[in-house]
């Protein structure tokens, strides 16, 4: 037994469930879809047996039209939502750690819409995207007359953006919390010292809260990053990967091509490509923004 | 993601499948809202009429996905409710058995012949499906908004409207005054609809879904015939006559901004509810030279290949399928019954009326989704293509609907031909 795990049965016993957990329910389905992405498996048992069929699964996504539209889609999400979402996470997080009147009750309802099934928050924007006459459009009306109405959901040009400001609203409040916590932990000496200097209100934010921030931004970027690539529930429930294929994300593709359409070799080859390039992706930025203090 | 929901399914399935005992069968039904009220009272009416057996009727939801998981784990109860179009394909992978001898015959005598169609599995000839009920699918009109236009309202299916008809109506619907979009689809619907719904015009144009000898879809889903007919529909979409997606459900039933709706049947409490008498049933269109056309089938009972207690299944397949139990199937959900024994004890449809449309349409013009394995693939790149074609984008027809072929054709030579279909 290697000198570092000497004596330490316990530990490795109390580590062992969660473990196996992981192993079961993680690992091994991967490593089983490595296999299934080099066959033509289906979902469905089938009388005719399942065949090697060696890098025919990989040609065929990379010549797959529909695949490349489906990155596209999620790479301008990603780029679109990270950005946003962080965004509105600081500015509500430094509105609820400065000293405002009822500041615990806004702390409270700020974090409402993370406790919502994200199929209700779904639903909840529907309505107010809705034609002709959807809140949104009501209010659109009053400058454009009564006739006019924008269909968020339904344009393809406004379709991901609609979906984009809806997974920020749903999801934020998880960003603004650990904003929260890393603003408490900027020592209060420091706004002190810049005041005396006699810093601006934006010279405090930018020299000293900013900086304050990089461990967290670093860890909030990777985290909203890897969530991001990964929608699935809004697209399914909203627009079906719609208005012709606009919001078609990796995820959804997959999702309909290994259950809706029983192709279980592809879908698992394409789940793959998704491993690689989210874990590629999520390394560089880890190798390119170094914490504070690391080389 | 794909595995999460599969463990969760088969937990579930786990939880749910019950060991066959004789004198008790299980059957898993669709957790839905329309068929919710029959599903509930017939595990204790088959118990008043059988005593000796003990019927558990199951809604699961999440129904397709925890039929899929239950296959692959082994776990289907006795009976199971199956979706038409669904069962060649759990044919094929020999998942149900034929049930054709487990029915009384004179049962089957009565049956429409499009339900028979769609549970008859083509290399044995065998039966593997039956279903208590009929759908099809209308235009409903409003009759204000048609008197409005001064359109002619058709009654039955022998004096449809035929394709320039139908496009003059259309037209003159949309400069009716309330009128925003004179035309509603369904597109709101997605899914197995838009293979349902918007099939029959390119059926009707004389091109189909599938060629039904050689199993091929190149030239016959993209045949010229199948590209003039959407192409048409997608023009009408672009001169802004077809309710968008996004506009929701009711734009026709109740913010009365459509003057027609092409939907099914289920819809009828609704729009009746809706509109009052200005409700009227128009035939489906005659849109191309094969005349009207309209789709059929739906949900119904088939039996897994593990089951054995076939004795019981068999009681329990003669109860759903008698006079009395089709007729409340009937009355209960608003679709038609599918056999004509039952039609003089429903309430619904014994008498004449706006209704008879519906048992015509089915005895006349429906056209069964193609019965092969293959269909899965079908559905999902034909609604696929539907939607971006009758969508912001307005995806080109014919691109569409080349690709839906050659992503058939694929999947069947993938499957090298699903034999005995066709060996190549």
């Amino acid at each position: 037994m290697p000198t570092i795990f000497k004596g330490r049965s316990q530990e490795l016993a109390m580590l062992f469930p969660a473990m196996a957990c992981l192993v079961l329910i993680i690992v091994v389905p991967f490593c089983l879809s490595i296999g299934f992405s080099f066959t033509d498996q289906r979902l469905m048992p089938r009388p005719i047996p399942t065949r090697f069929v060696g890098l025919t699964n990989y040609e065929r996504m990379f010549a797959d039209r529909l695949f490349w539209q489906a990155i596209g889609n999620t790479v301008l999400f990603t780029v679109l939502v990270v950005p946003f979402q962080l965004m509105i996470s600081l500015c509500v997080a430094m509105a609820l750690n400065a000293a405002i009147p009822f500041r615990g009750l806004f702390r409270t309802v700020s974090i409402l819409p993370l406790l919502l099934p994200i199929t209700v928050v779904v639903a909840i924007w529907a309505v107010l995207y809705r034609i002709p006459t959807g809140p949104l459009n009501t209010i659109y009306q009053l400058f454009a007359g009564p006739e006019a109405y924008i269909d968020f959901v339904g344009g393809s040009d406004t379709a991901m953006v609609a979906i984009v400001v809806l997974s920020a609203w749903a999801t934020f409040p998880y960003q603004m919390l650990i904003y929260l916590a890393g603003l408490q932990d900027v020592p209060g000496d420091l706004y002190e010292a810049a005041e005396l200097d006699g810093a601006t209100a934006w010279q405090r934010f930018r020299f000293v809260t900013w900086p304050c921030l990089r461990n967290v931004n670093i860890f909030l970027l990777i985290i909203t990053t890897i969530q991001a690539l990964k929608l699935f529930t809004q697209v399914s429930v909203m627009t079906k990967g719609g208005p012709n294929g606009s919001t078609t994300t990796i995820i959804y593709y997959l999702f309909q091509q290994g259950f809706t359409s029983q192709k279980i070799g592809y879908a698992s080859a394409i789940s793959v490509f998704f491993f690689i390039a989210v874990t590629t992706i999520a390394v560089l930025q880890r190798v390119f923004l170094k914490n504070e203090g690391e080389q | 993601m794909n595995y999460q929901r599969l463990i969760g399914s088969s937990a579930l399935a786990l939880c749910i499948a019950t060991q066959a005992y004789a004198g008790e069968i299980t059957a898993w039904v669709i957790d839905a809202a329309a068929e919710k009220p029959y599903f509930d009272q017939l595990g204790a009416a088959f118990s008043a009429a059988h005593p000796d057996v003990t019927l558990n009727v199951v809604p699961v939801p999440g129904y397709v996905d925890a039929i899929q998981a239950a296959s692959v784990s082994g776990n289907l109860p006795d009976i199971i409710l199956l979706d038409g179009p669904n069962m060649a394909a759990s044919a094929w992978a020999g998942t149900i058995q034929p049930i054709g001898n487990l029915l009384d015959p004179t049962l089957l005598a009565d049956t429409m012949p499009g339900v028979i169609a769609q549970g008859t599995y083509g290399p044995d000839g065998k039966l593997y499906h039956i279903s208590a009920y009929d759908s099809t699918v209308i235009l409903w009109g409003n009759k204000s908004y048609l008197e409005a236009a001064g359109v002619r309202i058709p009654t039955s299916v022998d004096n449809a409207w035929t394709r320039d008809e139908f496009a003059a109506a259309v037209e003159a619907l949309s400069k009716v005054d309330g009128v925003r979009w004179p035309l509603d689809m369904k597109l709101n619907y997605g899914g197995e609809w838009m293979t349902y719904g918007f099939a029959p015009f390119i059926q009707s144009a004389g091109a189909d879904l599938i060629d039904r000898d050689t199993w091929k879809a190149d030239g016959t889903v993209n045949a010229p015939e199948a590209v003039a007919a959407i192409t048409e529909l997608q023009d009408w979409y672009k001169n802004g006559w077809i309710v968008p997606a996004s506009a929701g459900d009711n734009q026709f039933y109740g913010e009365k901004t459509a003057a027609l709706s092409w939907v099914g049947n289920w819809m009828w409490p609704p729009h009746a509810a809706g509109l009052g008498e200005d409700m009227v049933m128009i035939p489906a269109p005659a849109f191309g030279p094969e005349g009207v056309t309209a789709p059929n089938g739906g949900w119904g009972w088939s039996v897994p290949a593990s089951t054995t207690n076939l004795e019981d299944v068999s009681t329990f397949l003669n109860f759903v399928m008698s006079d009395a139990e089709v007729a409340k199937y009937a009355d209960i959900t608003g679709f038609a019954p599918s056999r004509a024994a039952a039609v003089p004890l429903s309430e619904k449809f014994s008498t004449p009326g706006v209704q008879d449309l519906f048992t015509a349409q089915g005895n006349c013009c429906a056209v069964v989704r193609p019965v092969h394995p293959a269909y899965p693939a079908i559905t999902l790149s034909w609604s696929r293509a539907m939607l971006n074609i009758f969508s912001d984008g307005a995806a080109d027809v014919q691109t569409e609907l080349d690709g839906v072929a050659q992503y058939i054709d694929m999947d069947i030579e993938d499957n090298a031909g699903y034999p005995p279909f066709s060996a190549n």
